[in-house]
């Protein structure tokens, strides 16, 4: 016990900076000056990988000066090197008076940066480590013989997805696109949204072997900077080895590990992102997938969809309270239902009891294991569904829907009314905009059956407490998980249970946005409608 | 390690297991107890529903309910000793109805509510009615048309006919207890009759037809004195009582026209306020009666569409109430010599100090207690027509 309890707990431990990060490489190794002695070093670190081109020409005065120029195929885009880069240094230079200048002097590679070469991003190279990672990003590298310093030229270009509708967080009203999963489109995407200069951006490679490439955004002046300088921390003592998915990076840089809630918000819809920094929020956006974080995140962010702030006020209030209702019947409708017949057979109604007690009559389990077969049985179908080819998705549901709906109840296996609690349950579990919050409550569903089939209401009355008591001691980003119903805050209600229509929300959230929280400048003239004649 | 343990500890209260779990199909649900007593035993019966045949699928035809016996020295014991002849353990947490025999009643009922009253599993809602002429478990052998478990029917039937009528009383297990404690009230209960053939009463054969051969009806009030019952008010004495305890919703009088014929007076609001006051050292109460009426149906000539009329009405209808009500109090008075309307209540409210002295002998003081009677008869309405079709006509 003790020794499988400690291997466990470093699990369980949150990221810690670790004091002696192993470096894959020693030390940076430069460029040499010799354009051949740089070439086999690539090729022998890449194991002359086939999909490296290296291509040698020779330009400048009557061809005195030898060059290579090196790119990934597949991740560069070949006709524009032909164009800008190889047309540019072989021929067009020589329509120009500079080709004199091109020869072997201190000052080359800055005439060819500042004459030749039509291209847009150039960086100067000095070490093997950018020269790799660059390359195999998609740039190409320029070296040219002589010299211990080489140039990388941007000019990334790969097939990819382009932005298309929402899938996981689908609304009726508001923009349809969605994030992909090229890293520059989806901050494009946004800045598309806020074109506000503190809109900041910073980026780092996490990943020793991934290296993919993070941004952090953020408006400079709105988000709270504490904030962002605990994430910078968070995300600088990440050492690992590869991050395919924001889902790694969450996992990362979450508060607490010991919870089913989710505490770091993500979304793949630009709309939502913008709206979230626009509250002070930071987003994270991670290369190669459609989904961006946004951190702090607050228990009643997982209630809202984006599509509440475009439709009416009042219709969005009755929403958001239909929300909180079904995410109680999702947690509970289990263990009420399986407390009141197991337990507490006062409470129902005499007439509902007599029925029930008939559909009971040759069931051969107890309410919580024909509860337990049920849920069971659902959870199956469901991660059955998710996973299969389409194709066949439809004639599983139709198998599922017989199974658990008509024949279970036929066979006299399962009660009906039974039936209809976990439909009621499945159902309600749906309406949460977000999926993070929905796995959170299938969870907790189960321990609250448990707790209803061992001690009845008194059962599920302690574990409510208990899951308020957690709710309340956990923090996104140190902020109150709970903010702000509690610690509550009453300018924050009209954003939480209802939605006050837009002009009556003066303010951002506090707490996220600790400066510039106002909102709106002019409370008086924000009601819309005819100026009135005074 | 020392968190491990702390979770082993924590898993362990779930090792205790489902301490009082008992599954749907594991009840015998009670909806009503008969309670007889004969050779100094007490023969327990219990109504229990069979639930398959209640549902909506429909059962095989077998009987709603069975009735299960259980004989015992307490009521406890004989609740206990009918799980020899059923495989479920009576449920009494739904309980609508109990009946106690007329016998066991003249004996006293106090006994006997003990274990009901105290039993953690009965809620404290249900009716107690008294089976008069007949024993407990007659009533309970009664299978009722329109309500497929008689217990329902009992209790609807009380409940419907105390709000429209007003010549019973539901009066509820806590009520009852209230009352039985209480030195300024003494309890009242009402009859449950069965009539017709009792043999063909349990048999499906009973609702085969349209007119039952035997059926269960609700009788007049049972008066006691203490925990003992001591006889019986007539309808119009329980309507008196009603009136007096202020327990009327709704009702219908009948009045006399002053050219013949009768009308009726369906009464909406029935308000009476009892004030107690001492008299040079003998007690009085007044009765102020407050009820606000409409012309129910009209089987004489009279106009309606004149004010007048309805004054007469009023008035006609006052009196019918004031006299229903004084012959309730004086018959009371003298034959059963015991406070059922709670006027004892009344004086300990008003002149706490003079009932303290008066307590030991009230029931001798409420004999001689004089009541003042004073009632006030609104009319608001006259309903969709104006005049009786019959006057029309002739004019």
């Amino acid at each position: 016990m003790g020794f499988f309890y400690e291997k466990n707990n470093n699990q369980l431990e949150p990221p810690t900076p670790s004091k002696n990060p192993v470096k894959e490489h020693k030390e940076k190794q430069t460029l040499k000056t010799s354009l051949q002695a740089n070439i086999k070093i690539v090729k022998a670190t890449l194991g002359e990988s086939t999909d490296i081109v290296i291509r040698e020409i020779r330009i400048g005065n009557k061809g005195t000066l030898k060059a290579g120029i090196m790119y990934t195929d597949g991740l560069s885009d070949a006709p524009s090197i032909q164009k800008f880069i190889m047309e540019s240094l072989m021929l067009e230079i020589k329509e120009t008076e500079l080709e004199s200048e091109l020869t072997p002097n201190p000052k080359l590679l800055d005439t060819i940066k500042d004459f030749a070469l039509t291209v847009g991003e150039i960086r100067d190279v000095t070490d093997f480590d950018m020269l790799f990672t660059t390359l195999l990003s998609g740039n190409v590298i320029l070296l040219i013989d002589g010299y211990s310093e080489g140039m990388t030229l941007g000019n990334k270009r790969w097939a990819e997805r382009g932005v298309t509708e929402s899938t996981t967080q689908t609304v009726i009203r508001g923009p349809r696109e969605a994030f992909s999963e090229n890293m520059r489109i989806n901050t494009a995407l946004i800045r598309r949204k806020i074109k506000d200069p503190n809109l900041w951006m910073e980026s780092r490679d996490i990943g020793k072997r991934t290296k993919t490439n993070i941004a952090v955004m953020y408006i400079k002046g709105i988000a709270n900077d504490d904030i962002v300088e605990e994430l910078r921390l968070r995300l600088d003592r990440i050492d690992i080895d590869g991050i395919l998915e924001s889902g790694n990076i969450e996992e990362l840089i979450q508060d607490s590990q010991m919870t089913t809630f989710p505490t770091v918000y993500n979304s793949e819809r630009p709309d939502v992102v913008a709206a979230a920094i626009l509250e002070g929020r930071i987003a994270i956006i991670v290369d190669g997938t459609p989904f961006v974080l946004t951190v702090p995140a607050l228990f009643v962010e997982f209630f809202q969809s984006s599509e509440d702030y475009y439709q009416r006020a009042d219709f969005t209030s009755l929403v958001r309270i239909l929300r909180f209702f079904s995410f109680g019947i999702a947690l509970l409708a289990p263990a009420l239902f399986i407390a009141a017949t197991t337990f507490h057979h006062e409470m129902i109604p005499t007439a509902l009891l007599i029925n029930l007690a008939a559909q009971r009559e040759g069931v051969p389990f107890p309410a919580f294991i024909e509860a337990l077969i049920m849920e069971i049985t659902f959870e199956i179908l469901r991660e059955a569904g998710l996973r299969m080819p389409r194709a066949i998705g439809s004639a599983m549901s139709i198998v599922g829907a017989f199974v658990i709906g008509t024949a279970a109840v036929e066979a006299g296996m399962i009660s009906a009314a039974m039936v209809i609690v976990v439909s009621i349950t499945a159902i309600a579990s749906f309406v949460s905009p977000t999926y993070d919050m929905a796995m959170s409550v299938r969870i907790l569903r189960f321990v609250f059956m448990g707790l209803a089939a061992s001690f009845g209401l008194f059962g599920i009355t302690v574990g409510l407490i208990a899951l308020i008591l957690h709710l309340c001691s956990l923090r996104s980003y140190g902020i109150p998980y709970m903010y702000p119903i509690a610690p509550f805050n009453i300018s924050g209600q009209k954003d939480t249970f209802i939605r006050l229509p837009i002009w009556k929300m003066f303010t951002r959230t506090p707490l996220i946005s600790q400066e510039n929280i106002k909102k709106q400048q002019n409370p008086a003239s924000a009601k819309p409608g005819p100026e009135k004649d005074q | 390690m020392k968190k491990g343990i702390f979770i082993l500890l924590i898993l362990s209260i779930f090792l205790t297991g489902c301490w009082n779990r008992r599954e749907l199909n594991e009840l015998g649900i009670t909806l009503a107890i008969g309670i007889d007593k004969s050779d100094d035993e007490y023969l327990v019966s219990a109504q229990v529903v069979v639930p398959s045949e209640v549902s909506m699928k429909g059962g095989t035809g077998a009987t709603p309910v069975t009735l299960i016996k259980g004989r015992g020295e307490t009521v406890y014991e004989a609740i206990r000793k009918m799980t020899k002849g059923m495989s479920r353990k009576i449920y009494p947490g739904h309980l609508r109805m109990l009946i106690i025999s007329e016998s066991l009643a003249k004996e006293g009922i106090g006994d006997p509510l003990d274990l009901i009253s105290r039993d953690w599993e009965l809620r404290s809602d249900f009716y107690v009615a008294v089976a008069r002429d007949a024993t407990a478990e007659q009533i309970l052998n009664v299978q009722t048309p329109l309500e497929t478990i008689p217990a329902n029917k009992m209790f609807s039937t009380l409940k419907v006919s105390e709000e429209n009528w007003a010549a019973t009383v539901g009066v509820t297990l806590d009520q009852l207890i209230t009352d039985l404690r209480s030195d300024g009230k003494e309890a009242v209960l009402t009859g449950i009759l069965v009539t017709g053939n009792s043999e063909i009463g349990s048999s499906k054969q009973n609702v085969e037809t349209i007119t039952p051969a035997t059926s269960i009806k609700l009788d007049d009030l049972a008066v006691f004195k203490e925990d003992k019952l001591v006889g019986w008010l007539t309808e119009d004495e329980s309507r008196g009582y009603n009136g007096i305890v202020n327990q009327v919703k709704n009702t219908v009088g009948t009045v006399s026209c002053p050219e013949g014929g009768k009308a009726d007076i369906e009464v909406l609001h029935f308000k009476t306020k009892v004030k107690g006051i001492v008299k040079n050292g003998s007690p009085e109460v007044d009765l102020q009666v407050n009820i606000e009426a409409n012309v129910g149906a009209v089987e004489c000539r009279i106009d309606l569409t004149k004010p007048e009329s309805i004054k007469i009405l009023e008035k006609a209808y006052e009196k019918a109430v004031e006299e229903t009500i004084n012959h309730s109090i004086i018959s009371v008075q003298e034959k059963y010599e015991t406070d059922i309307f709670g006027f004892g209540n009344a004086i300990h409210r008003s002149n706490p100090k003079e009932w303290k002295t008066m307590k030991k002998q009230w029931n001798q003081h409420f004999t001689d207690l004089a009541a003042n009677v004073k009632v006030d008869v609104k009319i608001l309405k006259t309903g969709t027509v104006n005049n009786s079709v019959v006057v029309k006509r002739k004019d």
